[in-house]
């Protein structure tokens, strides 16, 4: 555990200097990070926490667990950083420096992409049907919610456009980095996208502590839709993705209790697909705003620059794409010894994917202060986001998972 | 900008209507958005999934 510790220290303040970071600041709160996170994911793993199945509860000498599978201990971790921004927001500012789920999912994603490779190369035909059938949830994504919320942000509760065009793109593409990427397309104040992002943020806390459940009680016999759902209807890489391992974790002991044993691997990396492919378009949707806007409604004579849609690019996706395709290089053009290992290296590797969503879960945790976001006068952009969540994101998502995924099911293990 | 000045500014704002060039942006996202909806559906149902 000190070594993982020792490594990821070294790795991410390598990382901070990249991003110009203190990296004194950042190794102190980066270690408080770990260790609460890490502990949150311990208490989680208590066996009245996570054990699902009665042999389970037999092996461990207990009458009762809340049946939170391993992946509960996540939950913890977001509980965590709630009491930690809400409770002491004094030592949540002082670990600011290391609160950086962004940055963590994104390496967890990358991660993710050789996870997935190893998962697909099995059964290359349904992986290529779930690619396929991922590209639904763009158009979803950026051209029916986008173009519903905005018109309700403006037309129901009068937001000017500065502040209706990034809740749009934060409430139905991709929360944090479309809000970003939208504020700076149409010259917004850098006001804007970051109070849109913390709105986003908090409410992808409580979508992750609800939805996977939901999804583990009525759609567990749709393992894949509930999978897209996830990645539809939580709107940010970091909440989503993980909500996807959640949503995996309950759905398998839920099938495993009935006498059904999915591989695994299968709907985190459709949640995963999901949310990779509507993250490729911000770029492009982000420039379509920006000549929008640059020339039609605010003319200035700082015009949207197609050399914008490459800086707008989400880069870790080559890091996804890349270690995807090395991956399935290895599992399925190297000689069969190799070959042979390469499932239990990326299981190694796994390991890493699993404490970055546990810091991704307590960072998201920790930034969502609601005394401080109601102060900041969020109540307005918090009812656009009830409605449109509420009134359709999660039925509309719902509705176009099931179109495409009903009746595809995971592998069956062994 | 303080917390109060976004509250008040949010709570205060002018109306501004909807441009002609918004109700474009809006019909066109709609309008494209079901189209391609309804082809990915046919594919979906004319090339289903192989397992």
């Amino acid at each position: 555990m000190l070594a993982t510790y020792a490594a990821l220290l070294a790795v991410l303040s390598a990382a901070a200097v990249a991003l110009n970071a203190d990296v004194k600041k950042f190794a102190l709160a980066f270690t408080a990070v770990f260790w609460i996170a890490y502990a949150s994911w311990v208490v989680g793993s208590y066996a009245n926490f996570a054990a699902v199945t009665p042999a389970e509860l037999q092996k461990f000498g207990i009458g009762w667990s809340l049946r939170l599978t391993n992946e509960g201990g996540f939950i913890f971790a977001l509980i965590a950083g709630l009491i930690i921004a809400n409770v002491f927001p004094r030592f949540a500012e002082t670990i600011k420096e290391a609160v950086r789920p962004e940055l963590y999912i994104k390496i967890a994603i990358v991660i993710l992409g050789g996870f997935f490779a190893v998962t697909a190369a099995g059964k290359l035909n349904l992986a290529t049907s779930l690619l396929l059938r991922g590209a639904a949830a763009i158009v979803e994504a950026y051209l029916i919610y986008w173009a519903v919320v905005y018109f309700v942000a403006r037309k129901w509760f009068g937001f000017n456009r500065e502040w209706a065009a990034p809740l749009a793109s934060g409430i139905s593409i991709c929360g944090v980095s479309a809000a970003i990427a939208t504020g700076g397309a149409i010259r917004a104040r850098p006001v804007v996208p970051v109070l849109v992002s913390s709105l986003v943020v908090v409410f992808a806390v409580v979508e992750v502590l609800i939805l996977p459940f939901l999804a583990q009680t009525f759609l567990w016999q749709e393992p894949l839709v509930a999978a897209a759902w996830i990645g539809l209807a939580i709107k940010t890489d970091g909440a989503a993705v993980a909500g996807g391992g959640i949503t995996e974790s309950l759905i398998l002991a839920k099938s495993a209790a009935e006498g059904v044993n999915y591989q695994p691997g299968w709907i985190l990396g459709t949640t995963a697909t999901v949310k990779v492919f509507i993250d490729v378009f911000i770029g492009i949707w982000a420039f379509v705003l920006g000549y929008i806007w640059t020339n039609h409604i605010n003319v200035t004579s700082d015009k949207a620059r197609i050399a914008e849609i490459w800086q707008r690019f989400p880069k870790f996706i080559f890091g996804f794409v890349v270690t995807f395709l090395i991956g399935l290089y290895l599992a399925l053009a190297t000689p069969a010894d190799i070959a042979a290992k390469v499932p239990a290296a990326i299981g190694e590797a796994n390991t890493f994917r699993v404490i970055f969503f546990i810091l991704t879960f307590f960072s998201i945790g920790v930034l969502s202060n609601f005394k401080k976001l109601w102060q900041e006068g969020i109540g307005k952009l918090a009812a656009v986001y009830v409605i449109s969540l509420f009134g359709f994101v999660i039925w509309v998502g719902l509705l176009i998972s099931w179109l495409f995924f009903a009746g595809i099911k995971p592998p069956l293990a062994g | 900008m303080s917390q109060a000045d976004i509250r008040s500014e949010l709570e205060q704002a002018a109306p501004e209507p909807l441009l002609p060039v918004e109700k474009k942006l809006i019909g066109f996202s709609l309008g494209t958005g079901l189209v391609l909806l309804v082809v990915l559906a046919l594919l979906n149902y004319f090339v289903p999934a192989t397992f």
